[in-house]
């Protein structure tokens, strides 16, 4: 009997596992699901008398991970394209050339990248498991347990999300447009609150334990907050015939996707993606072949392949500060359509913009100057997360970009200075934070106008988003152009960044938040303090300013210590000595002010 | 005229230039060495983006090392290995280089991009992404961004390798017309057929070191009555090879075909003469001991 190990299926089984260990993404899944596990572990727990591994907490923190925190998505980011990979690097005619049938190769395909995600989530469970060991001080812990960790992590994520993946790995397979997958994914939260709402909530109870594919409903009534954390601590969760049916049908669901994939796959390429020009790359010509003289003079008669023209003149200008400002005006744009191009764009700017205006969507807002000022200052604190994250991500891609696409060795030929190669991706970056600024700002008046929370106050929106976001922003993508230029590496950069960010977040929470290392001025301000009626407004511009100049001189450091050789660096030194000495001055306002 | 003096490189302890130095006159110049012998070293030296450790650069009386910022106003560039934005069209492609070349005027860009499409034969690509260009599409774009803005000094690093023979036909075609515009335009390569079809001058360089500087057809006169040529059975190849000036041999039916050099003695009754090639010359060259 053949071993099941040397088949067709493992092998490809095999190969995704190796192919996702080498990529970045599940280890970023991993850290962050663990970074996760930790948060959940003790809150709220601690606060309520919870105990933090009884089987109704194991099961109440699996249902939030399952839900929350973008884990369909993810579910959509390693299932949505390992087929569409094999297309794109053009290796399945190696593949389809191979006795490999059809059922092997996308089944292959299919557990390989599951196994992987399911890796990656059991992360979460693994972590409160291992945390059982670590309680802190007030922390009910009952005696060690682990298989209901694993019992629970089986029954409420692990097959919630194989419906999931089949149903992602199905369209980006069928489709071959891993953007339509990203499209589906981050479409997901508002269709399922809207089935939610629509479907689900009008059905008797037991209908809708059978009909929720996040089986939400059967959590106790009110979350845990409804019950005394004695009786909590001591509850079962059971598996009820509606939960096993549910089940059941996700199971059904995912044969039945995977068994139409099956159906309806082909390997033969699309007519619609077949190119129209023949691909002439065959000859590798190599030093030691010798070459009879099959090569003749160029032909000049040939004009079927070449016809004469004459090329027009066309002036050039390339001194003066014009001439550097047309050609950073035609670097932005093109490095701007460049960043819009960007597959990842697709499913996050929606997720952005819905994360952000969740609270003001669905929460009551207090309003203690105007429902407008609420409303900014809300959105302000919840964009401010994401804009850091885009910022640095966004940065390090336009940076590298050109080595990687291997466009630089022309573009750093041509008589573009550095200032402009280097300030059109710092202006393209920061022109798609200031569209996400404004892409929250309209859908929070959208609201604002829909819950009738009028009038609507513009200048809130231009006082918080202008005087907190903005100069941040500017702040934090400086900084990352810096650091892409000295680091040379983006994967550093990311690292750096992350690490930086998360320490200095680290000390603001504990309380160490003074005004000069809290360039996003994290729990320093009031809406009051931006209109004037605060003690704070005169110290918000000074630190703005502050800011700006901090960015000023990384922008100069990152144009002084640019890779690419240029004549004079007076300029940049000039500059970074004037952004220092005023980031200097303002610094030591804000010390004495504050 | 570009003044080449005594450029020397070293990557580490790896010696990639020695001492070159070469009058480069207008016209296609080929720069013709193994793989690895300092080709694409001394074109990015040329191109500004490397810096040599000694030497210096004059193309008419200006310093290319000294001056990059100038340089680059004067340079069309084609690397070996280069990409494009998959996401820009070809002519978007072409605009935003014109616009870096400091083309400023739109209506002459606009000219200059539609002839320049016209010339390279791509203006029915226009408006397709770059991303789905085949390499000979590619390559032709990639000579056509350099030819922007009348550059003096066009360094054109491998074009042809990976192309088949009629995109190379074509681009053969297309540095021959571009060499009419008195510009000096360098070939690095390491195809032989390459300088043979295109190039005025020629200089062969191995190990960072020049070894010859000549044209191809003194290079090709110095074989005169020295290359001779045997079909031989497989077993023999060895012993002549220790014998004689063995420049390649080609297997054919289960036998060996050999060019050997030997400077008007016969090698042996078998042999026969040959018109001597260029590649005779670049083989015997290249394959001599330091």
């Amino acid at each position: 009997m053949r071993n099941p190990a040397q088949t067709p299926f493992a092998a490809i089984f095999q190969n995704e596992v190796l192919l996702n260990s080498k990529r970045v993404a599940p280890y970023a899944l991993m850290v962050l699901f663990m970074a996760n596990a930790a948060l959940w572990w003790s809150r709220p727990a601690v606060q309520f008398g919870w105990a933090t591994n009884s089987d109704w907490y194991i099961v109440r923190n699996l249902l939030g991970f399952s839900f929350l925190l973008g884990l369909p998505i993810f579910t959509a980011v390693i299932m949505g394209d390992p087929v569409i990979r094999d297309f794109r690097t053009g290796v399945d005619p190696l593949i389809f050339s191979k006795p490999v049938t059809r059922a092997q190769y996308l089944f292959g395909k299919f557990f390989g990248n599951f196994f992987v995600l399911v890796c990656c989530q059991a992360v979460f469970p693994l972590t409160q498991l291992v945390l059982q060991a670590f309680p802190t001080s007030r922390m009910i812990v009952l005696p060690v347990r682990v298989f209901p960790y694993f019992k629970h992590f089986f029954f409420f994520v692990v097959i919630t999300h194989l419906v999931m993946a089949a149903f992602y790995f199905t369209v980006g397979t069928l489709t071959r447009n891993s953007k339509l997958v990203y499209v589906l994914a981050a479409a997901f939260y508002p269709l399922y609150i809207t089935y939610g709402l629509l479907f689900i909530r009008p059905l008797p109870f037991r209908w809708q334990v059978v009909v929720d594919p996040m089986l939400l409903g059967v959590s106790l009534r009110g979350n845990g907050f409804l019950h005394s954390a004695e009786f909590l601590n001591n509850y079962v969760v059971p598996y009820t015939a509606d939960m096993i049916a549910n089940r059941v049908v996700m199971i059904l669901l995912a044969a039945l996707c995977l068994a139409i994939l099956y159906v309806r796959f082909t390997i033969a390429e699309r007519s619609g993606n077949v190119e129209q020009l023949s691909t002439l790359n065959l000859s590798t010509t190599a030093g030691a072949v010798y070459y009879p003289e099959i090569f003749v003079k160029p032909d000049s008669t040939a004009t079927e392949f070449l016809r004469h023209v004459v090329l027009p003149d066309a002036a050039k200008v390339n001194e003066g500060i014009r001439a550097t400002l047309n050609k950073l005006i035609a670097a932005a744009g093109v490095e701007f359509r460049l960043l819009r191009s960007e597959r990842s764009l697709v499913v996050v700017m929606p997720l952005v913009i819905v994360l952000s205006i969740l609270e003001v969507a669905f929460y009551n807002i207090p309003s203690d100057v105007s429902y407008s000022a609420a409303y900014a200052t809300n959105t302000a604190k919840l964009l401010l997360l994401f804009l850091l994250g885009i910022a640095v991500f966004y940065t390090g891609e336009a940076m590298h970009r050109d080595r990687e696409v291997r466009i630089e060795p022309v573009l750093w030929a041509t008589p573009a200075a550095n200032s402009v190669l280097l300030l059109s991706k710092f202006l393209a970056t920061l022109s798609l934070t200031c569209g996400l600024i404004l892409a929250v700002g309209i859908a929070a008046i959208a609201i604002q106008v829909f819950r009738n929370h009028t009038p609507i106050d513009l200048l809130a929106y231009l006082r918080v988003y202008g005087l907190i976001l903005l100069p941040g922003m500017i702040f934090v993508t400086a900084v990352a152009v810096l650091a892409n230029v000295v680091l040379r590496n983006k994967h550093v950069a990311y690292v750096f960044s992350i690490g930086t960010a998360a320490g200095l977040f680290y000390l603001y929470s504990t309380g160490y938040n003074h005004w000069l290392y809290n360039p996003v001025l994290h729990g320093l301000w009031t809406y009051s303090d931006l209109a004037g009626a605060g003690n704070n407004q005169a110290a918000i511009v000074i630190h703005r300013i502050y800011c700006l100049t901090v960015a000023g001189a990384c922008l100069s450091l990152a144009h002084l210590f640019t890779q690419r050789k240029s004549d004079g660096k007076r300029w940049s030194i000039l500059l970074a000595v004037i952004s220092l000495v005023a980031a200097i001055g303002t610094g030591w306002l804000i010390s004495n002010r504050t | 005229m570009l003044k080449i003096r005594e450029l020397t490189k070293t990557y580490g302890s790896i010696q990639a230039l020695q001492d070159v130095s070469l009058d480069v006159p207008p016209g296609v110049f080929g720069l013709l060495g193994p793989n690895g012998a300092g080709k694409t070293t001394l074109m990015k030296i040329l191109a500004t983006l490397l810096e040599p450790d000694a030497g210096t650069v004059e193309m008419n009386g200006f310093d290319l090392i000294g001056r990059k910022d100038k340089t680059r106003q004067l340079l069309g560039y084609l690397p070996q290995d280069f990409g494009l934005y998959p996401a820009l069209t070809a002519e978007q492609m072409l605009d935003y280089f014109a616009k870096l070349k400091g083309v400023t005027d739109k209506e002459e860009r606009r000219a200059l991009i539609d002839a320049l499409l016209d010339r390279v034969n791509l203006s029915s690509a226009r408006k397709q992404r770059l991303g789905g260009f085949s390499g000979g599409m590619r390559q032709r774009l990639g000579i056509a961004q350099a030819l922007i803005g009348q550059p003096q000094l066009i360094i054109v690093d491998e074009p042809t390798a990976g192309l088949d023979p009629e995109e190379r036909n074509r681009f053969h075609n297309l540095l021959a017309e571009t060499a009419g515009e008195d510009a000096v335009v360098i070939l690095s390569t390491h195809i032989v057929s390459d300088v043979s079809s295109l190039c005025s001058q020629m200089a062969v360089i191995r190990r960072g070191a020049i070894l010859a500087f000549t044209t191809p057809q003194q290079a090709i006169d110095r074989l005169e009555d020295s290359v001779w040529e045997a079909t031989v059975p497989r077993e023999q190849i060895a012993p002549l090879k220790s014998r004689y000036r063995v420049i390649s041999s080609q297997m054919l039916g289960g036998q060996a075909r050999l060019r050997v050099i030997s400077k008007g003695l016969r090698p042996s009754e078998e042999f026969t003469p040959a018109t001597p090639v260029l590649e005779d010359y670049y083989f015997d060259l290249v394959n001599q001991p330091n």
